[in-house]
């Protein structure tokens, strides 16, 4: 460690390459977040939040704030996404960690706080402009602010959000949104300018240079509904009344324009099988709407032709009762005096051709007739044109000319491309390309090379050796019958429910990509193992019992260490017989130090107590007593019986090891393998009559009684009369 | 491995305590549980706290060496140690308590633990199991490498006899039977022949005191 590096510095986290295939190590949530979210960090934190909501919410701001640095629409994403959860490594075993209801929680603490965090310095460099007011834009914007440019955004619309403004309230609620965006543009001295129109009808890229912006970001999204067809040409009927896009019905039921009850009594008939069709339908189905949906694709959601949507989404729309109709096309839309009166629907026996291409073949002598009143096209979203075009941003064929990595226009210099414009995705996809343009224009402006050190390869963490696999938490929804309506309506975590499930967290990444330990420190910095090679009798003990394949024996030669999985626990050294082994500032001789000054300090009897740094329950600071002292370890598991031993030398009256019971144990196997330190050692201390001088508990945090009462029992322990003469 | 376990700590101290000066010397060749420096220190721990409830005071020097039985580690590493030391605890299974002794006749040397026998530690089980009995006339080769003489529990060359129930023994339910074990070995090698090979009885000449040079 450097000793001139600051705790706040010590504390930043770093990448971790992975020396075999030199890829970036990461845990496999954190590659799949296209943010860059420190999960693991900031579930680490979540995990240790005392559980007194007072006493935790300045915790919940700052954890609150890791992730605010990264990722300022944060609390957005607690609503809408969870990429991170299709990854987790516990996905396959019980089920993903829940981090998306984690990140939930913290809105309660940290979005009243969000209103008055500070802003940024003020900008100092060049003008940048960005176009749209979607999630990409809103990035790049804070991104660029955070490097102390002066960014604009442009809005054609009325307000800011762009494709979230789509998203049902009942599913993201206004004042969250409002919140985080209003934030955003506060905190990072964005200029808004809303009704600004680009392209033929409004302003051009050249207008905006001679305004002063040095660079422009262009993430336009995907306005435009995208219209029935079949074999490639449109569905005949489209112009009948009734017929709609669903997407204007979001767009207009969250800017409260609909009259609560539009759909009463009309039977709503929603073409489409992604997230957004369901948005449709539930919306629909909320303004009153007998409501059924119809989708190309199938119900077996693993086949290639399974249907988009998430399964959640299917199963609150059944529930709703909505209709699902699978595998079925719209040949015909077929009206009645000009309205609206039923569609006719071919059997689709495939969606996607060999190739993976969205290729529909049909059975038309299967046909079914769907009778409705309304008819909600809900099937996908293109960007609008015209503007690309004016400017010549598209190639012959047509399409965006970027560099995907960079996303500058292979046609302009200092433009750059992103978002649905480029390539529909999640919101959060449009977020990363806010970040990769801000990181892009920054280097632009700087006349640096736009691509160097960009091209990165991951490798995920593999799951670390558990026992047991804790069950995932069920999703608790409001009944049926309660929320047919805009409000939210799955319960969130409570504190407790929350460190809970953060402690679901396997923490499978490498720890200097995390470092929470060094942040909230517990210890200066990752501790790394320490090997005198001339002392190991390579016996293999340390790679028996590495819970994380980190110590490795071969023949011939001493035992060697991959520090990238290391996690500083210690096991194997208190493990190693040889002595040969040691850790970083938690050195044998300084906890012996430790141990003789404590010793000489304790009142008799006195009580040693060694405590695993991430246990969470309480020590009882508020009343320091004058018998009982504290060691803490870096994990339960690095107790050993040489130190046990030592502190009975220096006369400490008994020897207390308290870890967390082993569900709640950040380590998985620390607290297991303390209470088997402990009881190799209490059988030979049973023949010196120390046997009650010597224990071993776990405390949960729980109940904060419980280590007062264990300390209670063990001090009477100590203080039996029969047990003194044996000292 | 040598197999072996630590002597009652009573013992230890009745052996030493007519003395002050006391060296304690692991090994780090094969005893298992593994009885190196490590094992060292926490026994001088031990026999101080000891010592201390019966107001008697050691000075402990702990050493260890990678193996005790090889004459001339044993005396080049702890010859230039010895200056002072009223006697030695030896951390060493049986061979190592003799050769340290032979080499410095005259210090009392004292075994800490008892020799079991020659095995392997089953690690995930926690186990440790006899595997050699020293027959000197090895017979894997021919047995899919698993020991009859060791692992059945009577030893029988020609197995199994009809005491095999399920793959255990009859004489001890619990314990596995060689000759299943044996059986089960060849027949994923395709070698189950090997059964019909009459294997005679068991030379005991080769055992018993041995020399050879």
């Amino acid at each position: 460690m450097n000793k001139m590096a600051s705790q706040k510095e010590r504390a930043q986290i770093e990448e971790v390459i992975d020396e075999a295939s030199g890829k970036v190590y990461l845990p496999p949530c954190q590659i799949a977040c296209p943010v860059g979210e420190d999960i693991q960090r900031t579930n680490a934190m979540i995990a240790l939040l005392p559980l007194d909501i007072q006493e935790a919410s300045s915790q919940i701001i700052r954890i609150g704030d890791e992730i605010y640095d990264k990722n300022p629409l944060f609390p957005i994403c607690s609503y809408i996404c969870g990429l991170c959860e299709k990854k987790c490594n516990y996905k396959d075993k019980t089920g993903a960690v829940r981090r998306t209801m984690l990140k939930r929680f913290l809105n309660d603490c940290y979005l009243p706080y969000l209103e008055t965090r500070p802003s940024l310095p003020p900008p100092t460099k060049e003008k940048v402009a960005l176009i749209g007011g979607g999630p990409g834009s809103l990035m790049g914007a804070y991104m660029l602010g955070k490097k102390g440019y002066q960014v604009t955004i442009l809005e054609r619309g009325s307000q800011l959000g762009g494709a979230l403004r789509y998203i049902p309230k009942y599913r993201l609620p206004k004042n969250i949104m409002d919140t985080t965006i209003d934030a955003l543009i506060r905190i990072a001295h964005v200029e808004v300018k809303l009704g600004v129109a680009m392209g033929p009808d409004g302003k051009t890229l050249d207008d905006l240079k001679n305004e002063g912006h040095q660079a422009v970001f262009i993430a336009t999204g995907t306005p435009s509904s995208r219209p029935l067809t079949i074999e490639r040409k449109p569905v005949a009927g489209a112009d009948l009344e009734g017929v709609m896009f669903g997407l204007d019905l979001l767009s207009d039921g969250n800017q409260g324009k609909l009259p609560p009850q539009l759909f009463q009594g009309k039977r709503v008939i929603v073409v489409g099988g992604g997230n957004v069709a369901f948005d449709v339908a539930r919306t629909a189905r909320r303004l009153g709407g007998d409501t059924s949906l119809v989708c190309l694709e199938s119900e077996d959601k693993s086949s290639k032709d399974g249907i988009p949507a998430d399964i959640e989404e299917i199963k609150g729309a059944s529930e709703e009762g909505i209709r699902i109709t699978y595998s079925r096309g719209v040949e015909e839309i077929i009206g009645e005096n000009g309205k609206f009166k039923k569609i006719k629907c071919p059997q689709c026996i495939s969606v996607f051709d060999e190739g993976g291409l969205f290729n529909p073949k049909f059975n038309y002598s299967d046909v079914i007739y769907l009778e409705g009143d309304v008819l909600l096209v809900t099937i996908g979203q293109g960007p609008e044109r015209a503007f690309y075009q004016q400017e010549g941003l598209l190639d012959e064929k047509g399409r965006l000319d970027i560099d995907q990595l960079t996303l500058m226009s292979n046609r302009k210099e200092g433009i750059f491309i992103g978002g649905d414009a480029r390539r529909v995705g999640f919101a959060a996809e449009a977020m990363r390309d806010g970040i990769r343009a801000a990181e892009s224009i920054d280097r632009y402006i700087k006349g640096e090379d736009l691509k160097a050190g960009r091209e990165k390869e991951y490798e995920g963490a593999a799951i670390p050796e558990r026992k047991d696999f804790k069950p995932q938490p069920e999703l608790v929804w409001a009944p049926v019958e309660e929320r047919l309506n805009f409000e939210p309506f799955e319960k969130g975590f409570t504190l407790e429910e929350a460190v809970e499930e953060a402690k679901r967290c396997l923490y499978c990444g490498p720890c200097r990509s995390c470092k929470a330990c060094v942040a909230l420190e517990f210890q200066p910095d990752i501790p790394k193992v320490k090997l005198d090679e001339d002392s190991c009798i390579r016996c293999g003990n340390c790679v028996f019992y590495c819970p994380y394949n980190a110590a490795k024996l071969e023949s011939p030669g001493a035992a060697s260490f991959n520090l990238n999985n290391c996690h500083g626990c210690g096991l194997c050294i208190a493990m190693c017989p040889a002595i040969a082994l040691d850790l970083e500032y938690w050195e044998k001789e300084h906890i012996s130090t430790l141990i003789s000054q404590l010793a000489s300090e304790m009142e008799q009897p006195g009580i040693l107590v060694f405590r695993c740094q991430w246990a969470t329950f309480s020590i009882l600071n508020d009343k320091p007593s004058p018998n009982i002292r504290y060691i803490e370890l870096p994990c339960a598991s690095r107790v050993d019986e040489f130190h046990m031993l030592e502190a009975f030398q220096k006369g400490v009256d008994g020897v207390l090891v308290v870890a967390c019971p082993e569900e709640d144990c950040h380590r998985g196997t620390g607290s297991r393998w303390a209470q088997h330190t402990v009881a190799k050692l209490q059988k030979r201390v049973a023949e010196i009559g120390l046997q009650d001088r010597l224990h071993f508990c776990t405390v949960s945090s729980k109940d904060p009684k419980e280590f007062e009462n264990e300390l209670a029992k063990f001090y009477q322990s100590v203080e039996a009369p029969g047990s003194k003469e044996s000292k | 491995m040598i197999v072996t376990t630590l002597k009652p700590l009573d013992e230890i101290m009745n052996f030493i305590s007519p003395y002050k000066n006391i060296m304690i010397v692991g090994c780090d060749g094969c005893t298992q549980p593994p009885r190196g420096i490590k094992e060292a220190g926490t026994l001088s721990q031990l026999l101080e706290l000891a010592g201390k409830q019966k107001n008697k005071e050691f000075n402990f020097k702990i050493i260890t060496i990678a193996k005790q039985c090889d004459s001339y580690l044993v005396a080049s590493i702890l010859e230039p140690q010895t200056e002072g030391v009223e006697a030695i605890l030896s951390l060493a299974c049986g061979i190592g308590v003799q050769e340290i002794a032979r080499i410095f006749p005259g210090i009392p040397v004292f075994p800490a633990q008892n020799t079991h026998f020659m095995g392997a530690e089953e690690r995930e089980a926690g186990i440790l199991e006899e595997r050699c009995a020293g027959c000197g006339d090895c017979l894997l080769a021919l047995t899919g490498g698993v020991c009859p003489v060791a692992r059945c529990t009577k030893g029988l060359l020609n197995g199994a006899c009809g005491g095999s129930k399920n793959g255990k023994c009859e004489l001890s339910p619990e314990r596995d039977c060689g000759w299943i074990l044996i059986y089960e070995q060849l027949e994923k090698q395709g070698k189950l022949q090997n059964l019909k090979e009459f294997r005679p009885p068991r030379d005991y000449q080769l055992t018993g005191w041995r020399v050879m040079s």
